[in-house]
Formats: structure tokens, C-alpha cells, sequence
């Protein structure tokens, strides 16, 4: 059993697995961190994701083209951000409301039209993008089919998190969005549009989780289903607290996940005496007891989800 | 901030948000290649045909009332459960296996139990939110919702393992005994003794909110913790007591429903209610009563819709984004007191 | 030519006025004062002027040309700073980087190597000292301040306006603060101090603006006047007297705390151990400089954080081990500091809020149930024994949210000042309070001091303490560091001693 399990060719599809069950929870939860950094906590994005699956596939279906498809899910996905931002910024009401309330509608309005969509048609496949095997580096043993053997957007999301992570520690404007999250009245002391700043990151916000939920469709799966979305918009929620609000920390939370998902699956293939059922509660399991450990460092934007009126007294 | 609620806004804004919601199904039903008419028409016709179809909108808003009850009592006490769906699941389970295993027990007693063991592993399994939240200041809407994929995935496997009916290949439960099923109250419709639980329920929880000092307790909670604890009050205790109340309700929906319509455990028995829940308790204010009213309108939607979508295949996800829409507008509906100013202002300044 | 014009400025919050036609004209190198009572309308006015509020009427003039501010950065690029009174730092950045926060002239890639150099070259020349690379929230609240101004000057400000900057400091920090000024005031900087403390306008400004009721009542030029003149300006009316302190404490102790002191895990203040009575009959006041054990004080005299070691004795009898409410109910009262966050439930009604001590007791509740009739008779009769004043129809049920600060406190000494009182933890009871409610205030802890219970007041006004006070408790860093007699107590000898200088060390100088 146990000598199955470490054979290198178990290791590196394992790894692999992982990595790609965790693609679409980082483009989330690197929106929701930049959401989070300027103090919006979008709960929704479960339904930011929902609606860059869908849109993605719509758009990849009638024009026959991945980048049309992918630009769809990025504005899909974008709409509900600003939507959030609309009732949470502009409005100034409960932040954890009004993601709830968007993920329920766009729970509707996804299966909705993709019902009007697929009427008097049977199954809807549409093509992926393929992997391309980066030289040299996809041949390292190991972590070169996992990391480097991949498609194009996961190699854009290595840019995004090497830029987010330059951005919020080495730039000007990093420090500003992240002086927001902590103390937004101190931020426009300073000078910072915070409201601006704000709809500024949920629009960044929208477009990764809009990503995140493409990613699904157009590299995982290329199908819609009612529902795609299945808890990763919250699961990416979670990577964000584990991950202790830095691009990385995220990455590695999501990793983790995706490791704990993809562990499961393998016991599956390989015949494990336990049932598939108890096997997928583990990732949930897992995230549960890697919160409690993450527990006792205070790293939450101090004005996380606390609405900023400016002139209020 | 102007502080300005005036009853006379209040209705101005009920009436906008009921016009707008109707316009806006009005408008998914052409995009759906429907005639309006003929779909209100069917609308109208499937919840009023007949007593079988009108008696469905209370078989259909009995886990709503029961769940949404749970939410609204969390959310009133500050505590985000949105976790029903996996409580209900819990309950279901718990309350199938007392009623298939417990046979040395008889009939009604047996149904009494049940449903009680039910409720309170439903109440337990929301209490494990209520510990991350108190002990280790765990976002509890993260919480819920891990907690819900666990349940509904142990529930794939009992009903393929320990619960499992062993005379067939089907994923679900062996048949409840007649004795301990919850008995139908008009002939020839579904119309079953849970809906009176439901409803009690909700008088229950609503005398136990307004008039007893429990509910003043969990009141003040919701809405200022720091201060209830500060001022002696057990803010541990109060969400404790509240989620577990909550995830009781949600879970003796799910123990309802087995009893009562499908008389065995199933997958995908709780048909999403634990999150239409969420919606129905923001819609109703976190008002027990609220929660019995908005209920009950979403499922004579949602029955109006089942027939528009039978016969004319109208989908009936129409009645999730209404609702949502709903919610929404509720959220947003300053903004008509804003379009309202900036039409007086410029009246004024044409005036000038 | 003036640095600063600002003409006719008007704002109204609500339909009331904060600001009504008011004027002010600061010179290059002037030091110009704000003086006014809580809610006369300063800081309303600095905040037009800074860009936080946007004025209803009235023009602002910077070096003769008119300007309009929407927003802080405007100001800033103008040459206008501002250290607020709730500091606007954040927290878990290091001072460098609150620094150079948004600063115009940043690139886009951050170069902090020059900017702390520059950084430490500024602190040098005004002797504003403070580790460039420390966060925030290690810092001590007068670094923090220090942190404030050269935020300021670092963006090349010609005019720093400072809002109530000396309450977080010791007189000698004070003194030392002024010298600060005094030398950016010899370079030209224009400098609008707020402050309601007369000795201190005495001593540092050059022209003084005194509002009241959001109305400018006099102009003067701070040489030409006094104390005097300037309280009468401010206050509009004699105040109605000393508060009368009847007869002496008795000996027994009405609360001891012995050898009490406090850890925490975390990063945090503590309370080393010391031993504190109280007697019946007596105020004991507690000065100290914010932030030093005040709250922890309170919270730990009340139960709402539980005491490491040591022993509460409450007439007698030992409560270390009793809970917030069985406390509560053996006779410990708590008006705290932060009345919206800690006392009242804002959401609320007046009824409600005002049985959030008592409501699981007869007449207010009948086993699990509660008593409606018993509840509003209560209210009614507490409402108008404290002069409790609602506005609108709703009365009683009126949300405590929309009630002014002076009736919000007024509704917390209804319900603290029970009859099983027998302490009562004042902590900053008269803080953000117009004349009226303040005076209300003192007179009730007094009424209650001359009843025989014991007055806990903790406050950082040293004239509010020094004013009602049987002895004066010193707290530094979490410790009594002195306890000094009514009669013997001076500004200058507690001034010492909030600065961590102990007894001992006075007495050799």
C-alpha cells in the first residue's frame, strides 16, 4: 500500500493534480486579497467565480474561441465584483449581506441562462487550452510536470503573483491600497482616494475570480454545469485567511488544498478501501484544522468589512 | 447621514421593490420565448387549480420556514450560519436512523425521538462553528460552509454503507415504517402534521425573541457584543445557545421531510432549502413572522413557477434570482430616495 | 500677507450648526489658538479646512488666493497638515513607512533607503526622536505624535494644525512638545493649535479664535488677555461653583485591591502588582497619561478581564473570583470610557439599554419572562430622575443611537447608580460632554461620594480630577506610582509622577 504511494510516478501526477485543482483558487483568492487589502471582504465570491465559468463558456461557445471565452469570464466575473462594490462602497451596507445575496442570485441567473442556452441541445463541449511544456524546466524531476508542464494561465497567474506581491511590498500605490484595509480614515488623511482605491480592487477583484472560474471551464473541464462552482469561491475565502493575507501565503493555502483534493482522488484511482464519499470530506477536513493551527497572529485588515464613509462624523 | 424612516417611505419602497421584481420576471419569461399572459395565466392556475396544488405551496415552504427560522435566529444574534444546508442533512440522517433502528420503540414515540435526536445533532454539528467562532475567532460563514460539504458527503456515504437499504442497488435509505411517519392531514394532497411543527416553531421562537429574557439576551448579542459582555451578559453562552438553536431548526427540517414526503433517506433530499434559508431570513428582516410570510410567498412562487416550467419550460430558477433581486434591492433601495432627491432638486432649480 | 484666510465658513450637520460664520486668519510664524468647549465646533472647522467636511458656505484664501479643498490630498499638495487628535497612523506599518505614506514624489518603486535618511536628518534638527523602522503600535503615544508631525513635515507643510495634541502627554512632555513648536514657529511655519486648556494657550500662542456653540465669540490677541477673560468667552456663563465635598472618608475600606496585577500574552499593556484602597466616602482620582493601565484598571475592578494574581476585596469581602455580573450585583458599578462600545447597546432602546444590568430580576422578569409594564415604568421614572432627553415621538423607545453623548451618559449613571452600588468605576465620564452634562456628571459622582460609596474617577483631565478628588492616585506604566492628598496635591508634583519620576526621586530633587 504504502510502497504504491511513493512511487515517483504517483508523486509527480499527485503533485501535478494539485496544482491544478488549485489554479482556479488562487486567481480567487488573489482577487479576494486585493478586495481584502482595501478593507471590502467579498463573500461573494463564490458567485464571481459562477459567473466567470459561465460567461467564460457562453462566449467560448458562440465565437468558437478560447481568448473570446476567457475575455467573457473576466467581465462576468467583473459585473458581480461591482455590483458588490456598488452596495458595499457606494452604499456602505453590510459587506457579508450582500455577498451572500449575490452568490444566491448568480446561483439563478447562471443556471437560468445556461437553461435557455442548452435547450434542444444535448451535451455542450467546447475545446481547452492545451498545455505547453516550458524547456528545461519541465523536465526537472518531480515539480517540473506539476508546475512547469502547464497551460497559459497558469503560467499568468506565476506573473500576477510575483507582481502582486512586488506591488504590495515595493511600491508606492502598494502601500497606499494596503493602508486602506487598515485604517481607511488614516489613508485619507493621507491623501488616498479610499473609495476610489476600493472600486479600483474590486475591479481587479472581479477579473481574477472571473479568471478563477474560467479556468474551470477552459482548461479543467470545457462544460458548464449548474452549480460548477461547488464551494471554491469560499475555499478561496479561506486560502486568503490561511495564507495570512499575502499573495503567497494564499498560494501555498491553496496549494495545500488542492494537494488535500487531489490526495483523495488518487486514493480513488488506485483502488483505496475507503469510500470516495469519506475520502472528499478530507480537503474540508484539512482546511478546517489548518485554520485552527493559523489561529494567534492578527494579521486581518484591521477594517476588514467595516464600510468607509467619508465626512461622517 | 440623514436619519429619515418614515412609514410613508417604507411602503413607497415595498411597492418599488415588488414592481421592479414583477418586471424583471416578466422580462426573463420573454427571454425564455414565453407569452406573458399564458404564463401568469399557468402561474396563477398551478398554485390555485386545486386543493393538491395549493396544499404543495405548504409542503414546499415547510423546510423553508424551518431553516429560514434557523438562519434568522443566528443572524439576529450576530452569528452568520449559513451552514442550514449541512444541518439539514445532519438531521435527516440522524432522524432516518433512530426511525429504522430504534424499532423496540413504537409508532409515535418512536417519531417524537427521532425527530428530537434529529434536532439535536443538528444543533451539536452547528455548535462546532459556534466553538471556532468563540474559541478561535474563525470567520463562522467559512466555518458553516466546510462544514455543510462534509455532511452532505457523509451522507453519500451512509447511504451507501450503514444506511443503506440492503434489498436494492439504489443509493438510499430502506422504507420508514408507516407507524412512524408523520401523518398526512387532508386526503389526497401532502399536506402533513410537520407543517403544524413548523409553524409553532416559529410562534415558539418568536415569543422566545420579543418576551423572555433569553431572547433580550441574544438580542443584545447580535448587536453589540463588547457592551452585552461587558455589562455581565455571556456572549459565549448566547451564541452557543444560539446556534444551537439554529442548526436544531434547520436539522428538524430535514427530519420533516424524511418522515413526511419521502418516507426514506435520499441524496440531494434538501433541494438547496439550507441556502434559500439565508435569503428568506435576510428578505424577512430576521423576524420570525417575517420568516413564516416570506416563506411561504417564495414557495407559492416556486410552485407557480413548477407548472410554468412543465408546460411551457419556463426554468423555475426564475424564483432564485427573483429572490435574489429581492435582496438586493433591499440592500439598494436608498438608491431610489437618491433618484427621488435628484428629481426634486432639479425641479427646484428649474424653478429658479 | 497671511498664510491662511478662511472667511464666513458655514457647515450644519443634520440641519444644526457646527460652524456658523466663522473667520480666521493665520500669519506666517504665528502660533494661532482654537479654543471651545466639547462640540463648540473646532474640529469641524479644521476639518473644512483640511478637506475632511466640505463647507455648506464660506471661502478659504492660501496666501491670498482663493483654494477649495475636497479632499486631504488637496491640502497637503497646498502645504496644509494635520495631526489629528485620534492619531491617523496605521498600526501594523513601520513609522517609515506611515512616513512617506502617498507622498507626492514618491516613485512608483518605493526608494526607502533615501527616504530614511532624509527621515533621520529631520527628526535631528527638531529633536523629534523615534526609530525609523519600528511599527506603529510599539510605539508609546507620544512617539506616536512625533511620528504625526514629521508625517507632516516631511511633505513640506508651511501650516500644521494640531488637535487637542497636549491630552496625551505629561505637563513635562508638554513643555518639551512646546519647544518643538516654538522652534518650527521661529522657521515660519504657521502652526492652528485646538485645545480647551487655558494654561496652555497662555503659554504658547500668539492670537487666540474662541467658538462657542459652533459661533465665533471673540478674537484676541493672547498677550492683551487672561484666563479669565478667556473662560468667560468660552463657557458664556459663570460656572455654577466648586463641587462640594462633604465631610472627610471614613477609615474602612470600601474596595482594596491587594498586590493585584495583571498579564497578558500578547503584546499589551499590563499591571504590575500593587496594592489600592478606597474608602467609603471618597474619591479616589487616577491621573495618568492615556494608555498607561487606566483601562486595564477598570476592566479589572469590574471582572471584564481577569486579574493574574492578587486579591479584590469589595467592603469586606473578596469578588476576585465572581463574575462581570455577580460583581455588578455585590456593588461594583462601571461607567466606561468608550460609552458606544462597552456600555450601551446603540441598537437599542432607551427602555432596553436601560435594564441591560437588571433584566433577568424581578419586577423586570417574571421567571424566563419579561415584564413590559414593570420595564417602561422603570424607564419613565429614571428618565426623568437624570433628566434623560429624547427627541422625537418615540420617548422612551427611541433607538439610543440617535441620542446626543451627554444623554447617552446620562442614561449609563440612571442605570449604574443602583442602590447596590457600592463602587462606582468612573473612567473618562465627562469626555466629549458639553458644560451642562459635565457638571451633571461630576455632581452625580459627588452625590454619590457623600452618600459613603466609593468613586473610582479615572480621568486625563488633571483639572477634573484635581477638582473632585479625596487623594489622587498616580498610574506610570501600569503601576501606582503615587498617591498623593487633596492638600497636597500639585500640577506640577502629579505632572512628575505621570512622567514615571517616582516620589522618591521628587523629594531628592
Amino acid at each position: 500500500m504504502l510502497s504504491e504511494i511513493l512511487t515517483i510516478g504517483f508523486l509527480t501526477a499527485f503533485l501535478s493534480a494539485a496544482v491544478r485543482l488549485a489554479v482556479p483558487l488562487i486567481y480567487g483568492g488573489l482577487g479576494e486579497t486585493i478586495a481584502e487589502k482595501t478593507g471590502i471582504l467579498n463573500i461573494g465570491m463564490e458567485g464571481v467565480m459562477l459567473s466567470g465559468a459561465f460567461f467564460s463558456f457562453a462566449g467560448a461557445w458562440f465565437s468558437s474561441n478560447l481568448f473570446v471565452g476567457l475575455l467573457c469570464g473576466m467581465l462576468g466575473g467583473l459585473a458581480v465584483s461591482l455590483l458588490h462594490g456598488f452596495l458595499s462602497i457606494f452604499l456602505a451596507k453590510d459587506q457579508s449581506v450582500s455577498g451572500l445575496a449575490l452568490n444566491m442570485f448568480m446561483l439563478g441567473v447562471t443556471s437560468f441562462l445556461y437553461k435557455l442556452m442548452s435547450t434542444g441541445q444535448d451535451y455542450q463541449q467546447i475545446d481547452t487550452f492545451q498545455t505547453m511544456a516550458i524547456p528545461v524546466l519541465s523536465k526537472i524531476p518531480l515539480i517540473g510536470e506539476a508546475f512547469f508542464n502547464r497551460d497559459i494561465l497558469t503560467y499568468m497567474l506565476y506573473v500576477l503573483l510575483i507582481l502582486t506581491w512586488l506591488f504590495y511590498k515595493k511600491t508606492n500605490y502598494g502601500l497606499s491600497f494596503a493602508a486602506i484595509g487598515e485604517h481607511p480614515r488614516a489613508a485619507a488623511s493621507a491623501g488616498i482616494p479610499v473609495h476610489k482605491y476600493q472600486w479600483i480592487s474590486m475591479i481587479f477583484n472581479g477579473i481574477l475570480g472571473g479568471i478563477g472560474g474560467a479556468y474551470l471551464v477552459l482548461v479543467q473541464l470545457g462544460v458548464f454545469t449548474e452549480n460548477m462552482i461547488s464551494g471554491r469561491g469560499y475555499i478561496a475565502l479561506a486560502t486568503v485567511i490561511l495564507g495570512r493575507y499575502t499573495p503567497f501565503g494564499m498560494f501555498g493555502a491553496a496549494i495545500l488544498f488542492g494537494a488535500a483534493n487531489a490526495l483523495q482522488i488518487r486514493l480513488q484511482t488506485i483502488g483505496i478501501a475507503i469510500s470516495p464519499f469519506l475520502l472528499a470530506i478530507l480537503p474540508y477536513a484539512i482546511t478546517l484544522i489548518a485554520m485552527i493551527g493559523s489561529i494567534g497572529k492578527n494579521t486581518k485588515p484591521e477594517a476588514l468589512s467595516e464600510p468607509y464613509i467619508k465626512g461622517a462624523r | 447621514m440623514i436619519q429619515r424612516k418614515n412609514g410613508k417611505n417604507t411602503l413607497i419602497d415595498i411597492f418599488l421593490i415588488i414592481i421592479i421584481t414583477v418586471l424583471i420576471g416578466t422580462l426573463l419569461i420573454v427571454m425564455c420565448g414565453a407569452k406573458p399572459a399564458a404564463a401568469y395565466n399557468l402561474f396563477f392556475h398551478g398554485i390555485f387549480g386545486n386543493i393538491s396544488s395549493f396544499s404543495e405551496i405548504f409542503v414546499k415552504a415547510c423546510p423553508l420556514i424551518l431553516t429560514g427560522l434557523g438562519c434568522a435566529v443566528a443572524f439576529r444574534t450576530g452569528f452568520f450560519n449559513i451552514g442550514a444546508e449541512g444541518q439539514f442533512y445532519v438531521g435527516a440522517m440522524v432522524t432516518t436512523m433512530v426511525a429504522l433502528k430504534l424499532t423496540m420503540v413504537p409508532g409515535i414515540l418512536r417519531m417524537v425521538l427521532a425527530l428530537l435526536a434529529g434536532f439535536l445533532a443538528g444543533g451539536l454539528w452547528a455548535l462546532i462553528a459556534a466553538v471556532f467562532k468563540a474559541k478561535f475567532n474563525i470567520s463562522e460563514i467559512i466555518v458553516t460552509i466546510m462544514l455543510n460539504y462534509i455532511a452532505i458527503n457523509f451522507l453519500g456515504y451512509a447511504v451507501r454503507s450503514f444506511l443503506m437499504d440492503q434489498g436494492g442497488n439504489v443509493p438510499q435509505s430502506a422504507k420508514i415504517d408507516p407507524s412512524v411517519q408523520l401523518t398526512t392531514l387532508i386526503r389526497s394532497t401532502r399536506f402533513h402534521t410537520g407543517i403544524l411543527i413548523a409553524v409553532g416553531c416559529v410562534l415558539l421562537v418568536w415569543f422566545l425573541m420579543e418576551k423572555t429574557t433569553v431572547g433580550y439576551e441574544l438580542r443584545a448579542v447580535g448587536i453589540n457584543q463588547r457592551a452585552s459582555a461587558c455589562t455581565g451578559i455571556s456572549v459565549m453562552k448566547n451564541i452557543v445557545f444560539s446556534a444551537f438553536l439554529s442548526g436544531g431548526l434547520a436539522a428538524l427540517a430535514g427530519g420533516i421531510e424524511v418522515l413526511a414526503i419521502q418516507k426514506k433517506l435520499l441524496e440531494g433530499i434538501s433541494a438547496g432549502c439550507g441556502y434559500t434559508a439565508v435569503l428568506i431570513a435576510l428578505v424577512a428582516f430576521n423576524n420570525p413572522l417575517g420568516v413564516l410570510a416570506t416563506a411561504v410567498l417564495y414557495a407559492t412562487m416556486q410552485v407557480g413557477a413548477g407548472s410554468m416550467q412543465r408546460q411551457l419550460g419556463v426554468p423555475s430558477a426564475i424564483v432564485n434570482i427573483l429572490m435574489g433581486v429581492v435582496v438586493i434591492l433591499i440592500l439598494g433601495k436608498e438608491v431610489f430616495h437618491m433618484l427621488g432627491r435628484c428629481r426634486t432638486l432639479t425641479a427646484q432649480k428649474g424653478e429658479k | 500677507m497671511p498664510l491662511l484666510e478662511m472667511k464666513h465658513i458655514c457647515k450644519s450637520f443634520s440641519g444644526v450648526y457646527a460652524n456658523e460664520n466663522i473667520s480666521l486668519t493665520v500669519e506666517k510664524g504665528e502660533i494661532h489658538a482654537l479654543l471651545g468647549e466639547n462640540g463648540a465646533g473646532k474640529t469641524t472647522l479644521v476639518n473644512i479646512l483640511f478637506g475632511l467636511y466640505t463647507a455648506d458656505e464660506g471661502e478659504i484664501y492660501w496666501k491670498e488666493q482663493p483654494v477649495h479643498f475636497s479632499s486631504p490630498k488637496e491640502a497637503i499638495a497646498t502645504g496644509i497638515g494635520m495631526v489629528q487628535q485620534h492619531f491617523s497612523l496605521v498600526r501594523k506599518m513601520t513609522v517609515l513607512d506611515n512616513v512617506i505614506l502617498n507622498l507626492r514624489g514618491n516613485r512608483f518603486v518605493l526608494n526607502r533607503a533615501a527616504a530614511k535618511k532624509r527621515l533621520v536628518e529631520l527628526a535631528e534638527k527638531y529633536q523629534l526622536y523615534v526609530d525609523p523602522d519600528a511599527k506603529v503600535c510599539d510605539l508609546s503615544v507620544g512617539e506616536q505624535q512625533r511620528v504625526e508631525i514629521l508625517k507632516a513635515l516631511y511633505r513640506n507643510v508651511e501650516l500644521l494644525i494640531l488637535d487637542e495634541p497636549t491630552g496625551v502627554l505629561t505637563p513635562q512632555e508638554t513643555e518639551q512638545f512646546f519647544e518643538v513648536l516654538r522652534s518650527l514657529k521661529k522657521e515660519g511655519y504657521g502652526i492652528i493649535i485646538i485645545t480647551h486648556r487655558m494654561s496652555e494657550i497662555m503659554s504658547i500662542s500668539d492670537k487666540v479664535t474662541i467658538l462657542r456653540d459652533g459661533k465665533q465669540v471673540a478674537d484676541l490677541v493672547t498677550a492683551q488677555t487672561n484666563p479669565d477673560e478667556l473662560s468667560h468667552y468660552m463657557i458664556g456663563r459663570a460656572l455654577s461653583g466648586e463641587m462640594v465635598l462633604e465631610g472627610q472618608p471614613k477609615e474602612e475600606d470600601i474596595l482594596y485591591l491587594e498586590h493585584i496585577s495583571l498579564e497578558k500574552r500578547h503584546r499589551g499593556k499590563h499591571l504590575e502588582p500593587f496594592d489600592l484602597h478606597i474608602r467609603k466616602g471618597e474619591i479616589l482620582g487616577i491621573a495618568g497619561v492615556e494608555g498607561n493601565g487606566q483601562k486595564e484598571l477598570a476592566e479589572v475592578i469590574t471582572g471584564i478581564q481577569k486579574h493574574t494574581s492578587g486579591k479584590i476585596w469589595l467592603d469586606g469581602e473578596e469578588i476576585s473570583h465572581q463574575s462581570i455580573y455577580e460583581r455588578y450585583e455585590s456593588g461594583v458599578s462601571y461607567i466606561s470610557e468608550d460609552r458606544q462600545k462597552d456600555s450601551l447597546v446603540t441598537g437599542m432602546s432607551i427602555t432596553e439599554n436601560l435594564i441591560l444590568r437588571d433584566y433577568r430580576k424581578p419586577p423586570f422578569a417574571k421567571g424566563i419572562l419579561t415584564n413590559r409594564s414593570a420595564i417602561m415604568q422603570n424607564a419613565a421614572e429614571k428618565m426623568k430622575e437624570y433628566q434623560v432627553r429624547a427627541s422625537g415621538k418615540s420617548g422612551a423607545d427611541t433607538i439610543v443611537r440617535l441620542l446626543s453623548g451627554g444623554n447617552q451618559q446620562k442614561l449609563i449613571i440612571a442605570r449604574e447608580l443602583s442602590k447596590q452600588a457600592k463602587v462606582i468605576v468612573a473612567s473618562q465620564p465627562t469626555r466629549g460632554l458639553d458644560i451642562g452634562a459635565t457638571e451633571f456628571v461630576r455632581s452625580q459622582l459627588v452625590a454619590q461620594r457623600n452618600k459613603g460609596k466609593g468613586v473610582l474617577l479615572i480621568s486625563a483631565d488633571l483639572e477634573e480630577i484635581m477638582a473632585v478628588s479625596d487623594r489622587i492616585a498616580v498610574l506610570f506604566g501600569g503601576k501606582i506610582v503615587g498617591i498623593l492628598n487633596r492638600e497636597e496635591a500639585t500640577v506640577q508634583k502629579i505632572g512628575l509622577l505621570m512622567g514615571g519620576i517616582t516620589g522618591e526621586e521628587i523629594e531628592k530633587q
